[in-house]
């Protein structure tokens, strides 16, 4: 198990070091003058090429590759001395630096927490940006994917335990419709319906984040209430897809072999259900499931911008108005390794779920 | 001493549905079940032997098929009766594994993949014995050893895709012990598997059996598996049972044509017939003249003497040989590196070498997993050999250009296993053996392919109204025409059989092999015919090759091998075969 975690490591970070170079020559390629944005239209020339320096814009396209890669990888060289080399151990760039070797005077090896340098409009860290909105968007993805998972799931094994009932019918067709409806819809919809029609007796708002700051100064506050709506609708889709993957994956491992000798063996019908047939159903479920949530993770932008959700949906689409580079590459290189993180521990489950795929 | 009877089914009927209604899957039948007895119920696919096992334990899946009427009368070990088929469900589970244990055909299929063999042999000790956790896996471990499973305490903890098909098998048994069970129903318990394994799985059932003193309701589709095996048989065709009786007595003098049919449908070992008798045969000539077409198929004119064999041969192997393999190797990777290397290797076929002349048929025989298929596919280039040498007609198959290649390819084709899989579900039958026609440029115009297509249908058996007909609407023995036909319309020299009449029920198995040798002499065909079963390959083989683990382990004259095996792994092959010896006087 280890040596598979380990291989699937060493191959996560091919592909992240593939992400880099194509994000690195997207954005290298697109029009922009960071300078200019950063300094509006009326600045002077002196200024811009001073930002660009600081940038390192001046160098060769080549160099500036190299300095991204060096900016982002945990082990990296610097100068130690020069503030202005491009290459200056600066604290305000490089946090929890520590010195590994030194090689002269002023070049040294360090490890340190990979750079993803400042937003051209906030001057803000990316990361600290993409860590905020990441907290609040896992949030939401997280609840709204249990929401699905576990409902989706005792609804799809009901429907498939009475199949053609009445109510595995209304499922299906309700699953359907779940499935179809946009999510960008679902929203606009249930914040009418809830959060205006019917806000009296739900008491929840049209639009709002995690942590709501409170008006009598007292800072900012937990808000769950405002997770429910963004959850729900978010969850809808899944859902749908969930009861009709469970429904019908239970419905061909309830007709395989083993059940029949399961039942050959005087189980309780629970027990042939529990731990003999939902086990076995799980890998589509599991497959599916596990890309919505990566998709979630990597922002639900329609529903963060309709419901004001401060994730990381959100950012990016603020950043893509600004054209804030740093943020956009940021982001894009922080959805990868959310990916492929998801990807090995999804790996780890399935090895979990059936024994036949841990042998290789 | 007349026994008591266990178990009284009378009247049982069972249906299913189908597109248009019902069929009648078991009618109205009557048989019991002796204590301590082994009963026999033989017969061939869709007789119902299998619906009836399911219907005794009442395992017919819900909403597709139901118990239309009859009973099915348990006595207990306390003398009372209960009626199985109105014992209502919840009691039912107190029947099932615990009085009446089933085995099932499949080991693969009928054990859940995703559980230990010690939770699914545990579980079923703890639904219906009132026992603690640990001394339920005490008595796994126990039953284990008792089924003689190599290292108990490791297959307790091992899922059952690390076992073998005959170690899966064993712990299915053990599982329907785990209760100790007055009846154990066994359906098709050893079809899945290898005949060397086929006969230790009977052996250990037997023992078993002497044990624990329980009755066996033992469903099969192989007379002479049954024959050394039962102690009373039941005869099932098209649902209804036609015979039943002791063993000896159905053995030494069926009554009914059908039984006959298949005691004799199956090729004897000691003589060489021309001809197969097929169930057919004995089905019309039921009460007509006995001078008849069944007298023929029993005159000596349909035995083929040493003296004409010899002949034969001589001839044969005076000719050049139109296929040379020359020390083939066939590996698969099984293992790679992080960087890609193949780091294991599985030898399929390793260091292979025969000739096979012109008109001869060579039988490859061997256990599943020996590396026979992988051979047959290897020789037609459909897997690429690793190393060694093919020569077809003194081409090196390796080294000819694709378009080479393509010309030759014409001239081997393969006839497949299962007749189901192998044929494209949409597509008729007629364009499916027009195809490799069109695909070889071999007639000019449409017609003229059709012409020819009508005439193979109708060369194997089949009407030119088949020409129009999916898959589907065959049955298996006619699918597997239509592959004979398609693997014919090339006008072929060299045809592999790829273990091509397993699939098929023994009485439509002899129909194919006669069609088979009917067509040999008519078209002077050279057969590699590829099978594990031990008398077809017999009945088909002048030269035999035996082959374990990827290489030969003998090869030789058919009726030579089978005389005086020098091999010892020959010897136990055969030995293994089930045969009629055991009743027959």
């Amino acid at each position: 198990m280890v040596k598979f975690i380990l291989k699937r490591l060493f191959y996560g970070i091919l592909v992240m070091l593939g992400v880099i170079v194509i994000n690195f020559i997207l954005f290298n390629i697109l029009p922009g003058d960071p300078a200019r944005m950063m300094l509006g239209q009326r600045a002077d020339i002196a200024s811009v090429e001073a930002i660009n320096k600081d940038l390192g814009r001046d160098r060769p396209k080549m160099i500036q590759f190299l300095n991204y890669l060096n900016d982002l990888s945990p082990l990296s060289f610097h100068n130690a001395i020069n503030p202005s080399s491009y290459w200056y151990l600066d604290p305000l760039k490089y946090t929890n630096a520590t010195q590994l070797v030194q090689f002269s005077k002023s070049a040294v090896l360090v490890v340190k927490e990979p750079y993803l340098r400042r937003s051209y409009q906030s001057k803000k860290p990316v990361d600290e940006i993409l860590i905020e909105g990441f907290i609040n968007t896992s949030v939401l993805a997280l609840v709204s994917m249990a929401f699905a998972m576990i409902l989706g799931i005792v609804i799809g094994i009901i429907c498939a335990v009475y199949k053609n009932s009445w109510i595995d019918r209304v499922s299906v067709v309700f699953s359907v419709l779940g499935m179809s409806l946009p999510s960008f819809f679902a929203a606009i919809l249930f914040a009418w319906l809830f959060a205006f029609v019917l806000a009296d007796y739900t008491g929840l708002n049209m639009a709002g984040s995690l942590f709501s700051v409170d008006d009598m100064g007292r800072g900012e506050y937990l808000d769950l209430k405002n997770l429910i709506l963004p959850a729900l609708t978010l969850g809808i889709r899944p859902l749908g897809i969930v009861v009709e993957l469970t429904r019908n994956s239970m419905l061909e491992v309830l007709s395989q072999d083993y059940i029949r000798t399961a039942k050959a063996k005087g189980l309780s019908p629970r027990r042939i259900l529990i731990r003999h047939a939902l086990k076995n159903a799980m890998n589509p479920v599991i497959t599916s499931m596990s890309g919505w949530l990566a998709s979630l993770l990597a922002g639900a932008v329609f529903i963060e911008y309709i419901f004001d959700w401060k994730g990381i949906g959100l950012v990016i689409v603020n950043a893509l108005e600004k054209y804030d580079f740093p943020v956009l590459m940021g982001a894009v290189l922080f959805i990868s390794v959310i990916l492929v993180v998801i990807n090995i521990f999804v790996d780890i489950i399935y090895g979990w779920l059936d024994p036949r795929v841990r042998v290789q | 001493m007349e026994s008591i009877n266990i178990l009284e089914v009378s009247n049982l009927t069972t249906r299913f549905r189908n597109e248009n209604g019902y069929t009648i899957a078991v009618d109205n039948i009557s048989f019991a079940l002796r204590e301590k007895e082994t009963l026999g119920i033989v017969g061939e696919s869709g007789s119902g032997k299998s619906v009836t096992a399911l219907s005794i334990l009442k395992l017919i899946p819900e909403g597709i098929g139901e118990i239309m009427k009859g009973s099915v009368i348990y006595r207990d070990a306390d003398n009372n009766e209960h009626n199985l088929i109105t014992v209502p469900e919840k009691e039912m589970r107190n029947f099932r594994g615990k009085e009446i244990a089933m085995i099932f055909q499949e080991p693969m299929t009928s054990l859940n993949p995703v559980l230990t063999c010690g939770t699914q042999v545990r579980e079923i000790m703890r639904a219906h014995l009132k026992i603690k956790a640990k001394e339920a896996r005490k008595k796994a471990v126990a039953l284990f050893e008792e089924v003689h499973l190599p290292r108990p305490e490791k297959i307790y903890s091992s899922y059952p895709h690390q076992l073998s098909g005959g170690q899966k098998q064993r712990v299915m048994i053990a599982m329907a012990m785990a209760c100790n069970p007055r009846i154990l129903i066994a359906d098709e318990p050893t079809t899945a598997l290898d005949v060397t394994v086929q006969k230790t799985i009977l052996e250990l059932m037997k023992e078993l059996q002497e044990k624990h003193g329980m009755s066996i309701l033992f469903i099969t589709h192989d007379l002479a598996l049954i024959s050394g095996f039962a102690d009373r048989i039941a005869v099932m065709l098209k649902g209804h049972i036609v015979e039943q009786g002791t063993a000896t007595d159905i053995f030494n003098s069926p009554s009914h044509p059908y039984t006959k049919g298949l005691m004799n449908c199956r090729p004897p070992m000691d003589i060489r017939l021309k001809k197969l008798a097929t169930v057919e045969d004995f089905l019309k000539a039921e009460g007509k003249d006995e001078n008849g077409q069944l007298k023929v198929l029993f005159s000596p004119e349909n035995i083929e003497s040493a003296e004409e064999r010899l002949t034969r041969h001589l001839q044969i192997y005076s000719r050049q040989p139109i296929l040379e393999v020359t020390d083939v190797k066939t590996w698969f990777p099984s293992s790679y590196s992080l960087t890609g290397k193949p780091l294991r290797m599985i030898k399929a076929v390793d260091g292979v070498s025969f000739q096979v002349f012109p008109g001869e048929t060579l039988g490859i025989v061997g256990e599943s997993g020996c590396g026979k298929t992988t051979l047959g596919r290897t020789i037609l280039n459909l897997v690429k050999a690793t190393s060694g040498k093919i020569l077809f007609e003194r081409n090196e198959l390796s080294k000819l250009n694709p378009a080479k290649l393509r010309q030759i390819r014409k001239d081997i084709q393969i006839i497949f296993q299962d007749p189901y899989s192998s044929l494209n579900p949409r597509v008729t039958a007629g364009s499916a053996i027009e195809e490799p026609m069109k695909v070889h440029h071999l007639y000019d115009s449409r017609r003229e392919r059709k012409a020819k297509t009508i005439e193979l249908l109708e060369l194997v058996g089949l009407e030119s109204n088949h020409y129009y007909r999916y898959p589907h609407e065959f049955s298996g023995g006619q699918r597997q025409r239509v592959c004979i036909a398609r693997a014919l319309a090339l006008n072929p020299k060299l045809i592999i059989c790829d273990e091509s009449v397993s699939a098929l029920d023994v009485s439509v198995q002899a129909t194919v092999l006669n069609l088979l040798n009917e067509l040999k002499r008519k078209f002077h065909f050279t057969y590699i015919f590829i099978s594990h079963d031990l008398s077809v390959v017999h009945f088909m083989s002048d030269r035999l090759i035996v082959m374990k683990d990827g290489k030969i382990e003998e090869i030789g004259h058919a009726d030579k091998i089978y005389a005086q095996p020098k091999s010892l792994y020959t010897k136990t092959l055969l030995d293994a075969a089930p045969n009629f010896s055991g009743h027959m006087k």
